[in-house]
């Protein structure tokens, strides 16, 4: 089921100078409930401001964005409450942190919503629990906190705020493969136990392989291909044609494929390809 | 946007105007500013706007950016227009007397030029100097222009060097600043609603992270220079020495020759009254 909708969306920054730049350019896709889709393209492609259209922080020139089937811009005035529904995180969140503790920063949302001081302390407990930040860091100022444990206060202070959707612009960006990991299945937990419908921007192909259901591919302000990771990574040379790379293990699965080797399954995570070869020597995976 | 603001923004380009040494913009633009504000009749008024107008056309800067630039200043000017319009008391009888509101004739035309100069200066300044110079160019140029003052112990290079930082950082703050909005509005920070305290109250999130980065910021831009050996401007060679040309003299020459004309407008019309008809000296030569 659809959950999240763009429709033949256009924007331009800069509109009227000469520095003016197409940065979407009649863009459609959508997004679907409790799944998890990827956002890859190159750096430019115009990920991040299709992102930033999704909540609007921005109008888009062209098209609408709905959101349940509704134009989430009907009532510009009511704007900042689609801001509550679909929680965003942008790239290097760490900088949007001010407040003195860490359990203020992470009020800060759910302050804005309304909500009661208990209702608040149940939405803080859960985001903290879902971003693995420990109850000891919550007195603490924020800007005692380490580059990593910034990122995931800043991830739970929009967890806290329970939006429908949860965009998130490469939450893992810059962190080592522990940090990585730990970031990424917390949301993806997150996403089992709630039903959230997720959006992650990455530029790793593995993260992708590993934690979503679709891929969305953009390309030059457009999208160049949208569907099931199956899909995706089963076409390495589309995607090295717009210079994107597809997950090494892929690389791998389709040099074997290349000595005449038939593997099947899900040629595009560790496992899948480690079960198909499991298969073709005869074995059962299972 | 904060990043619609024009004013003072760098337009790169190959103009005639941009190719100029940044050192006769400055002076150049400083001949225009006393220009502009000694001009006191409308046939003066009428040489500036033709030479502000040529000025945009050599640029080649389009007006629609030029006037995006004047757009942030316009409550001044109607500000000043309208002190002007009703504090000038004139000799003649006040065309509108309402109780304590007088408007004299000399009231409106001391009004609308005061505008005109405004906005004369604002565009003129813009397109000779902000617009058409690299901010690098500029701080360059003063730099060199007030080289002399070296003499008497004053580091001239220390202070282009912070303007220099302070004028490369403005797009990057600016930039910033949308930036932690808009994760700030993300969380549902509201900016534009409420009472005044409570607007004020809510710049809090965006004030404290940009501090915090800028004060980041301005620790690893000190590191990266130790780490280049950056020593002041002891034994320090630039990469484009500034040199007067040809076109420079030319462009001098001009200058001079408009403020020239303009004083000459000052002074001239008592002489030749008598070979004028009234009505042209009295439209031309009206004093403001």
């Amino acid at each position: 089921m659809t959950k999240l909708e763009v429709k033949g969306v256009s924007f331009l920054y800069g509109k009227g100078t000469p520095f003016e730049k197409l940065a979407l350019d009649n863009v459609s896709v959508s997004f679907e409930k409790g799944k998890i889709t990827g956002l890859i393209g190159h750096t430019g492609s115009g990920k991040s401001t299709l992102v930033s259209l999704l909540n609007g922080l921005y109008k888009p020139e062209e098209g609408e964005v709905l959101l349940d089937g509704v134009n989430i811009w009907q009532k510009p005035s009511e704007i900042s409450k689609i801001r509550f529904r679909v929680g965003l995180v942008m790239q290097y969140p760490e900088y949007q942190l001010f407040d003195e503790t860490v359990r203020r920063d992470i009020e800060f949302g759910p302050r804005n919503q309304g909500l009661s001081d208990e209702e608040i302390n149940e939405r803080v407990n859960e985001a903290i629990r879902f971003t693995g930040i420990t109850e000891d860091l919550l007195e603490k100022s924020p800007f005692e906190l380490s580059g990593g444990q910034k990122r995931r206060v800043a991830i739970a202070g929009i967890l806290a705020m329970r939006p429908e959707v949860l965009v998130l612009d490469e939450p893992a960006a810059g962190l080592d493969p522990r940090g990585r990991r730990e970031i990424l299945g917390g949301l993806s937990d997150y996403v089992k136990e709630s039903g959230v419908t997720l959006i992650l921007v990455s530029h790793s192909m593995e993260d992708m392989a590993y934690y979503c259901d679709n891929v969305v591919v953009m390309s030059d302000s457009k999208v160049y291909k949208a569907g099931t990771v199956d899909e995706i990574f089963s076409s390495a040379t589309e995607l090295e044609a717009i210079g994107l790379d597809v997950p090494v293990i892929s690389k791998i699965a389709s040099r074997l494929k290349a000595c005449g080797i038939e593997l099947e399954g899900k040629l595009y995570t560790v496992g899948g390809v480690r079960d198909a070869i499991i298969n073709y020597l005869g074995g059962n995976a299972k | 946007m904060i990043s619609d603001i024009t004013l003072g923004q760098y337009f790169p380009g190959d103009s005639c105007i941009h190719k100029l040494d940044p050192r006769t913009k400055i002076i150049l633009t400083v001949l225009f500013i006393v220009t502009v504000f000694l001009v006191n009749t409308p046939l003066g008024f009428l040489t500036i706007l033709l030479s502000v107008i040529s000025l945009i056309l050599l640029s080649r800067i389009s007006i629609r950016v030029i006037l995006k630039g004047v757009k942030p200043i316009i409550y001044v000017l109607i500000f000043t227009a309208l002190i002007n319009l009703f504090m000038t008391k004139g000799e003649s009888q006040p065309l509108v007397d309402f109780y304590f509101i007088e408007i004299y004739k000399e009231g409106i035309i001391r009004a609308v030029f005061m505008a005109l100069r405004v906005i004369l200066l604002i565009i003129g300044t813009s397109v000779l100097l902000t617009y058409t110079t690299s901010p690098i160019s500029l701080t360059d140029g003063i730099e060199s222009l007030l080289s002399p003052l070296k003499k008497i112990k004053i580091p001239v290079h220390v202070f282009a060097m912070m303007m220099t930082i302070a004028l490369r950082f403005i797009p990057t703050l600016i930039e910033e600043t949308e930036k932690i909005m808009n994760a700030q509005k993300s969380r549902g920070a509201d900016f534009s609603s409420g009472s005044l305290i409570k607007r004020a109250k809510a710049l809090i999130p965006i004030i404290i992270p940009l501090f915090v980065s800028s004060f980041k910021r301005a620790d690893e831009l000190a590191v990266a220079m130790e780490c280049r050996c950056y020593r002041g401007d002891k034994n320090r060679t630039k990469l484009v020495k500034l040199e007067f040309r040809g076109r420079d003299y030319a462009w001098f020459g001009i200058g001079l020759v408009f403020l020239a004309a303009v004083i000459a407008l000052m002074i001239i019309p008592s002489h030749i009254t008598g070979i004028l008809p009234e009505t042209v000296y009295n439209v031309f030569f009206y004093k403001i």
